[in-house]
């Protein structure tokens, strides 16, 4: 068989990519309440779009992250704009640059991540407020922040773990 | 920040940030969010929404249904204990509902004559629209669900949409395929609602919380713990009668309202085709407005028709008609 080439390699990321942001659009909105009441939603997209801007950032342009962003608002119902200009900057500010990109260690992408969420949620709290003409309510964005910040170090530690080649350990490799 | 070398390669990984796009894009989302707000959404922005929910709705569609599948799962594991005991009740109630059901049945010849004889037009049981939930996102912005049918299955902005139990919120924003429903829990929705046992009069406003309030029911409001509430019809702007829920007295003694419609997950629901009734002085209006079919002017016709019934607008406060045509309580 074909030993895979970097060209391969690198169409099936950015398959991979597309299928990834897709499902974490879908799953966002999907009425996941059906399960016994499961109320708390973590914000997949901004997950997908942290880890894609780290493993592959040609793969997240600024027009990728507005056009999650914007996917999002019609899908919540949100007015539009909001989340599109919360993800465009808070990637802007927090994205990994540089020649090494993202760390290979947790700790710092999760911090990084944390930064990035919480500054990404207090842009979509400000404009959303600003589009309803009232404060938007705080408790479920709290919710997501929580949630995603519990279930962000899970997902990262597969991703990283696979980017390491598949060595064991939680921290380095 | 976006990058200085806007042009370049950001390091080997290849990306480009470029600078005068990135501020393009930041304009263009301020933009979208100063022209698309709620309260005064243009017919365009409405028709790309609804454009939008309509293509994503079969992809929603898809990642609802295994949802749909396992949805019993926890429930079932959960009482398993409690199943014979709940069996044993269950056939208790079936009893129970036989009679009512033959008195449902005398009640609706009884109603049928009286229909007749005064010439009323109610909606049939049988013109519900039924419709599985696609999508239901939790945000701190709206509380809204998506259905998966639309205009092309006869859905107009403004209908209530109902469930087993009762009333779950109105259409607000409907495209050909799907259709998104405002929740009586949203803080937008205002509905003119009464207590059966009394006729007292109130308006249910949402405010994210679970148990929706009653407002403007006045200094001595004849309603009690455990009353039912329903639609009042007041202002023409839902039937009379619907089930909401029932009212519950707050410890600073607001009165607040548990909806019946939370009694299970809000899976598939009743879209109930409802005209709203117009005042007399408004008719030549409303005659010259139905000139347009909504289904056929698409979308933003039904949208702008149905804009100052429906309450996704912002803030926006009921009209006194809403309110309290009858000057109660």
């Amino acid at each position: 068989m074909r030993k895979p080439t970097e060209r391969d390699a690198l169409w099936l990321s950015a398959i991979g990519c597309i299928l990834t942001v897709l499902a974490a659009l879908i799953v966002q909105a999907a009425p996941t309440r059906l399960i016994d009441g499961i109320t708390v939603m973590p914000t997949w997209p901004l997950m997908a779009i942290f880890l894609w801007s780290g493993l592959r950032p040609q793969f997240m342009p600024p027009v990728a992250v507005f056009a999650i962003g914007l996917a999002q608002d019609l899908l919540t119902g949100a007015p539009m704009g909001v989340w599109a200009l919360s993800y465009l900057i808070a990637i802007a500010v927090f994205r990994f640059r540089g020649e090494d990109g993202m760390p290979r260690d947790l700790p710092p992408v999760f911090a990084r991540f944390a930064a990035t969420l919480l500054l990404a949620h207090a842009i979509a709290f400000a404009a959303g407020s600003f589009a309803l003409e009232q404060m938007a309510d705080l408790q479920p964005l709290i919710i997501e922040i929580v949630a995603t910040i519990l279930m962000f170090p899970l997902i990262a530690y597969l991703v990283l773990r696979r980017r390491r080649g598949g060595r064991s350990g939680f921290i380095g490799g | 920040m976006a990058s200085r070398r806007s042009t370049r390669h950001d390091g080997d990984q290849g990306v480009r940030f470029s600078r005068t796009l990135f501020i393009a894009l930041l304009v263009l989302s301020g933009a979208l969010i100063a022209f698309d707000r709620p309260a005064s959404r243009s017919d365009a922005f409405a028709d790309f929404r609804s454009a939008f929910t309509d293509i994503a709705a079969p992809l929603l569609e898809l990642g609802a249904q295994p949802l749909r599948a396992v949805k019993n799962i926890g429930p079932y594991f959960r009482r398993q204990g409690e199943l014979a005991e709940e069996n044993a009740r269950l056939r208790q109630q079936l009893i129970e509902a036989r009679y009512w059901e033959d008195l449902a049945y005398r009640q609706r010849d009884r109603i049928e004559v009286y229909e007749d004889a005064l010439n009323v037009d109610s909606p049939a049981i049988e013109d519900r629209i039924g419709a599985w939930t696609v999508a239901d996102p939790r945000g701190p912005f709206v509380k809204a669900r998506l259905i998966g049918r639309g205009s092309d299955a006869g859905i107009e902005d403004g209908y209530p949409v109902i469930n087993l139990y009762g009333l779950v919120g109105r259409v607000y924003e409907t495209g050909r395929r799907s259709a998104r429903v405002l929740l009586l829990t949203d803080l937008n929705s205002r509905v003119p609602v009464m207590a059966d046992r009394s006729n007292a009069r109130a308006i249910l406003i949402g405010d994210n919380s679970p148990y929706p309030r009653l407002e403007y029911v006045g200094r001595a409001p004849d309603i009690q713990e455990g009353d039912r509430i329903v639609s009042s019809g007041d202002g023409g702007i839902l039937p009379r009668g619907l089930p909401v829920g029932e009212a519950v007295s707050t410890r600073d003694g607001e009165w607040r309202v548990r909806l019946y419609s939370d009694q299970a997950p809000i899976d598939f629901v009743w879209v109930w085709p409802y005209r709203r009734i117009v005042p007399p002085d408004r008719e030549v209006d409303a005659g010259e407005a139905d000139l347009v079919d909504p289904v056929e002017a698409g979308p933003a016709t039904a949208g702008t028709t149905a804009e100052t019934e429906t309450a996704p607008a912002g803030g926006s406060e009921p009209s006194p008609a809403a309110e309290d045509p009858e000057g109660t309580p």
